[in-house]
């Protein structure tokens, strides 16, 4: 046991990698999606169009090649740039990632009824107040548990970046299961970690959910928020009807 | 106050309102009736910019909502609007419905607002449901709370769509009375409706439309209990 100890901290230093270039991504991500899907969903021609080409290309390439793009050709492309490979691992999980981001928001934001927008449009609110106080929240309800999921997809598709060189936690392990000559042992360990990293993300998934939906439920008396809490702590689903209707 | 003359609206090839032209001024009631399909409820979003003017003219308090440098924001400030299906936000409590427009468009303080959300809240007899969410109200205290919703900016003119189509029998009386009560305060109101109580009740005047023109108007007595046209008899035998 004392041996495979000494494995300890390259392995840790892999995962600390992954989650660094997870969180930059997500955030990154996440804002270039949601930009690009409201521009998908916006009125303006010019704009539909031209977010509609970037989400089409960049949902219809592999990552492996985004990431060999953005590591080998990116750098030719801006001359004089220099990108390490987690800024290239980056760059490209996040392009990769806010198309999807992207689609997901669209159409969620088309989701919500025409009569949301007449009603906030007759009431006199701008395009911005429209869209800040009466779509986008309730756009987020929709959004939120498939942007989870894309997340999480994500997470473990960051893996891939090791084909630059990035030591991240897959890249980590290979080199451990190499030098153990425990490749089983090793990996069983580096995919209890990835569970580790991903779960707190879907927990965090399913509290924003419940918290959107005890803000619809019907009644906001304390036995809707008790029943999906108390769900929750047994780990059933919660009814659906506590979505409220529209 | 709403001057509309030959007022064409076309969607695609299919057009609407065929050339409609009428004057409704300050403080009058003027109820539209017609089969549907007939352009009411067009004429009425046209009323407010929720659809585009094909030809002719409107202008509604001084403003020519033709002006291509009109600022559609202005005249909604003036008109305000009820749904057919009441479209309330169904993420925001009552009270926050109604203080939403005044607060982000009106840019008033909160405290007067709140104060005056409450107010209006109180006169749709809903003041115990401020901190309820729309999906826990019935259709008919929606509604009330969706005309609360529109006055909270002041409006000079009030649409209303259909107001009580969607709503079950027994509460289609509470949002009559307060529509009721708004006509007897003076506020000036296109209502297009199915109800012929309210409309000979209420209404100043009474607009029968049928395929995208004015057929017949007059005073509900008139059109009601002697209409000239064989048309708008017709139309009346099938409703009554």
């Amino acid at each position: 046991m004392g041996d495979y100890l000494q494995y300890l901290p390259p392995l840790a230093r892999g995962a600390g990698m992954t989650v660094i270039l997870c969180l930059i991504v997500a955030v990154a991500g996440s804002l270039l999606g949601f930009g690009i899907g409201l521009a998908r969903a916006s009125s303006i021609g010019v704009l539909r169009w031209i977010s509609a080409i970037y989400t089409n290309f960049l949902r219809g390439i592999p990552l492996l090649i985004i990431l060999l793009f953005t590591y080998f050709a990116l750098p030719l492309l801006i001359p004089g740039a220099v990108f390490s490979q987690l800024e290239s691992g980056a760059i490209g999980l996040t392009l990769f990632v806010s198309a999807y981001i992207a689609e997901v928001v669209r159409g969620s934001i088309e989701s919500v009824p025409q009569g949301q927008y007449e009603a906030a449009e007759a009431l006199g609110l701008g395009f911005f107040n429209k869209f800040r106080y009466v779509i986008v929240p309730q756009a987020m309800r929709v959004m939120v548990p498939p942007w989870v999921g894309i997340l999480l997809a994500m997470i473990k598709d960051s893996s891939l970046v090791s084909v630059i060189g990035f030591v991240d936690l897959t890249q980590a392990g290979k080199i451990v299961g190499t030098t153990t000559m425990q490749p089983l042992l090793i990996f069983v360990f580096v995919g209890a970690v990835y569970f580790f990293i991903c779960y707190p993300l879907g927990r965090f998934g399913r509290w924003y959910e419940t918290r959107l939906s005890i803000s619809l439920a019907r009644t906001p008396d304390a036995l809707q928020v008790l029943v999906p809490a108390i769900s929750d702590l047994i780990g059933s689903e919660p009814s659906s009807d506590l979505g409220g209707k529209q | 106050m709403i001057s509309v003359r030959d007022l064409h609206k076309s969607f695609g090839k299919v057009e609407v309102l065929k050339g409609m032209s009428c004057e409704i001024a300050a403080q009058e009631v003027v109820c539209l009736i017609g089969p549907s399909g007939s352009g009411k409820s067009t004429f009425l979003r046209c009323l407010n910019l929720l659809e585009s003017i094909t030809a002719g003219s409107v202008i509604i308090n001084g403003h020519d909502l033709r002006d291509p440098k009109l600022d559609k924001i202005v005249v909604r400030k003036d008109v305000g609007m009820v749904f057919q299906q009441f479209n309330l936000f169904p993420h925001m409590k009552v009270l926050d419905n109604v203080m939403l427009a005044p607060m982000k468009v009106g840019k008033r303080a909160r405290g007067a607002t709140e104060l005056k959300a409450r107010e209006l809240l109180e006169k749709v007899g809903l003041s115990d449901k401020a901190d309820a969410y729309p999906s826990a109200l019935s259709g008919g205290q929606q509604q009330r709370v969706a005309i609360a919703r529109a006055l909270a900016m002041d409006p000079t003119v009030m649409l209303f769509d259909e107001p009580t189509s969607a709503l079950d029998p027994e509460t289609v009386g509470d949002v009559l009375e307060v529509m009721k009560r708004l006509a007897e305060e003076g506020m000036t109101m296109v209502v297009v409706s199915h109800e012929m109580g309210f409309a000979r009740e209420v209404a100043d005047r009474v607009i029968f439309m049928d395929e995208g023109v004015i057929v017949e108007e007059g005073k509900p007595t008139e059109m009601f209990d002697a209409p000239r046209l064989e048309r708008t008899r017709a139309f009346l035998r099938r409703v009554s």
